[in-house]
């Protein structure tokens, strides 16, 4: 077995090009002119360019859409500065016009590309370049998919994990966005403080497990209320729910409350403790709108929510009321 | 028209301007150069000399060149004024056409230069 | 050991090459993400390492910051490890307008680390590439090599000595008008240190036409 250093110059030649020839990569070699003097088989297969269409041709001729552009600059940067460049494929997207199949070709979905070029010195001739093409699509497509299923994940730790809705963080996140929101705008925001009456009393007569199962009724028929993706229904603390309402006035807000008030009545879930004369589950609300000729910082919004809250509570339960900021 | 002309280069780098002024000088060695170093001294210059051409860097600290150079042409209409970067992007190009300037890229060579006066007398 | 000066001149020189190199990637990133995007080179130092190391260690009692750093070889008329550096949090700020996605640091994939590799190779090519242009001297480079970690960790993974000095440039980074500052470090041995100083002298001479 002959090493390969030992074998004439010639079969060495001919042996590199072979093996060029046969990776899985696809490489392009150019000259000092920027002329083809190599489309390996990896180019031929994914390009549908044929070697004598290719080799001694203009690169720019050949892939016109590149002129200018980074993978120009990278040919430039090797072939004057002797530096290589790395393309990337988060920032260049598929750069070269490369499919899997035909079909794919006919889809014009090209190939996820990440580019290396690198000078390459010659012997008695000026710096050629060498352009090598790696097929990142699965790695791509395995992103895609983590990141898919972080987002899900994301999502599951913004919600409280007994009733299913928005947890307080997620709330906060949103208050955050809505405000800003509301600020840039120039629309009106509105929030609801809901806190269901007597709830010591119930967990007290019966039991915890009841308490919880009230506490996951109530969320859901209130969540249910919600009318606008943008509408955000949190569980802000034990048994106190916050309801964040862009877009909406005091009036709506205040339509909104009673209208909440009343379908929580509504379940009729009994509450033999219930201080107020009702002996169901009922809920009391605080109402704080942000006008939108009048912003406030959110603690203030929050503050005055619940400051209306207490209100409702002191007035007597069962009732709505509202406070400004 | 062959008559000594009065250019005034701005430049927070000296050894920018010594380049500039090299270069401009081998072409023209009867023009001469007057130097500022930031965009407010080139405004108080060229008050002064009244330039036939202005070349303003772009990456200077405290009122950069594309303002000054917008003063400027407010100030003075007529004055072929070019701007030097390095940075020579889509947004500068258009900025500089709708001032009505040009801009010399960086690294300033002596073909550059030349290129640039060349382009003015035939204006 | 006396620290390496520069006079006034030949910081003049150094910080204008270095500002044209930043500049020509700044119009090489523009173009990829279709922005204003604006760099520059306010300032330059010659430091010794555990002072570099320091000065990008930040001031967290708790213990050094955690950087992000794109680190090419090159080698030729002079050698250098050359590594643009991000605080932690800046240059996932980067990634995120350079890409248009949000990510948290710790979840920065392969993907977009390969987006920071390029970033990097974009800029530390610009600002070589400037160098060797002007001092008309050829140079070879290598393929950028992700790091993550101190800044302390950082410098020695990149192979300096106790005995190197670090040029420091400090860059201003300027993208739909977040403002982030970063640096670029050249680890330099004395002979480089020397070679680069002659390189200057020559420049200068050549600009006040004398060479």
């Amino acid at each position: 077995m002959t090493a390969m250093h030992a074998l004439p110059a010639h079969d060495q030649l001919a042996l590199l090009r072979s093996i060029l020839c046969a990776v899985n990569i696809g490489a392009i070699v150019l000259d000092g002119e920027r002329r083809i003097v190599l489309w390996n088989e990896w180019m031929i297969r994914h390009s549908g360019l044929t070697q004598d269409k290719a080799v001694g041709a203009d690169f720019f001729a050949v892939c016109p859409g590149l002129r200018g552009g980074r993978v120009d600059a990278a040919i430039q940067q090797a072939l004057y500065n002797n530096f290589p460049s790395l393309l990337s494929q988060t920032l260049n997207k598929a750069p070269f016009a490369l499919y899997a199949s035909a079909l794919a070709a006919a889809r014009h979905e090209r190939i996820q590309q990440a580019v290396e070029v690198t000078p390459i010195a010659v012997d008695g001739a000026p710096r050629h370049c060498l352009i090598q093409i790696t097929d990142v699509s699965i790695a791509v497509a395995r992103e895609k998919l983590l990141r898919e299923q972080t987002m899900v994940l994301r999502s599951q730790t913004f919600s409280d994990g007994l009733t299913g809705i928005a947890n307080r963080r997620h709330f906060d996140v949103a208050m955050e966005k809505e405000h800003r929101r509301a600020k840039r705008g120039g629309t009106p925001l509105s929030l609801l403080m809901i806190d269901i009456d007597h709830f010591k009393a119930y967990n007290d007569h019966y039991g915890h497990q009841k308490g919880d199962q009230c506490l996951i009724q109530v969320a859901a028929a209130l969540a249910g209320m919600l009318k606008r993706p943008c509408d955000l229904m949190a569980r802000y603390g034990g048994e106190e729910f916050a309801m964040i309402l862009p877009e909406t006035d005091v009036e709506q807000a205040t339509l909104m409350a009673e209208t909440i008030r009343a379908r929580a009545h509504g379940l009729a879930i009994p509450h033999e403790r219930s201080a107020t004369d009702t002996r169901q589950v009922t809920v009391s609300i605080g109402i704080a709108t942000q006008k939108v000729d009048a912003p406030v910082e959110i603690d203030a919004l929050i503050g005055a929510a619940d400051r209306a809250l207490y209100q409702a509570k002191r007035a007597g339960r069962n009732r709505t009321a509202a406070q400004l900021p | 028209m062959p008559q000594a002309k009065t250019v005034l280069i701005v430049d927070d780098s000296r050894v920018s301007r010594m380049m500039a002024r090299q270069y401009i000088t081998g072409l023209h060695a009867d023009w001469v150069v007057t130097e500022a170093a930031t965009g407010e001294e080139s405004l108080l210059k060229a008050r002064e000399v009244a330039p036939d051409l202005v070349l303003m860097d772009v990456n200077m600290p405290g009122m950069g060149g594309i303002a000054a150079a917008e003063q400027l042409r407010q100030e003075f209409p007529a004055i072929p004024i070019s701007l030097l970067t390095a940075n020579v992007q889509t947004a500068t190009r258009e900025r500089a056409a709708a001032m009505g300037i040009g801009f010399v890229e960086k690294p300033i060579t002596e073909a550059r230069i030349a290129q640039l006066l060349a382009t003015l007398e035939t204006a | 050991m006396s620290m390496f000066d520069l006079s006034e001149l030949e910081n003049d020189a150094l910080v204008e090459i270095f500002n044209i190199g930043v500049g020509q990637a700044a119009a090489s990133m523009s173009a990829i993400v279709h922005e204003a995007v604006r760099m520059s080179v306010p300032s330059i130092s010659f430091i010794p390492r555990a002072e570099a190391a320091r000065l990008l260690g930040g001031r967290d009692p708790a213990g050094p910051e955690r950087i992000c750093g794109v680190s090419q070889h090159y080698q030729g008329a002079f050698e250098t490890e050359a590594i643009l550096m991000f605080p932690e949090d800046k240059s996932l700020e980067i990634v995120r307008l350079m890409v248009g996605e949000s990510v948290p640091l710790k979840e920065l994939t392969e993907m977009e680390q390969e987006a920071m590799c390029e970033i990097g190779n974009i800029i530390l090519n610009s600002c070589v590439g400037t160098l060797a242009n002007i001092f008309q001297h050829e140079l070879q480079g290598s393929l950028p090599q992700y790091h993550v970690g101190t800044s302390d960790e950082i410098l020695t993974a990149t192979g300096s000595g106790a005995d190197t000095v670090v040029l420091m440039l400090h860059i201003d980074f300027l993208l739909e008008k977040h403002q982030i500052h970063g640096y670029v470090a050249f680890v330099l041995d004395i002979s480089a240190l020397h070679d680069l100083k002659g390189q200057i002298n020559l420049y200068i001479a050549r600009a006040m036409g004398q060479a």
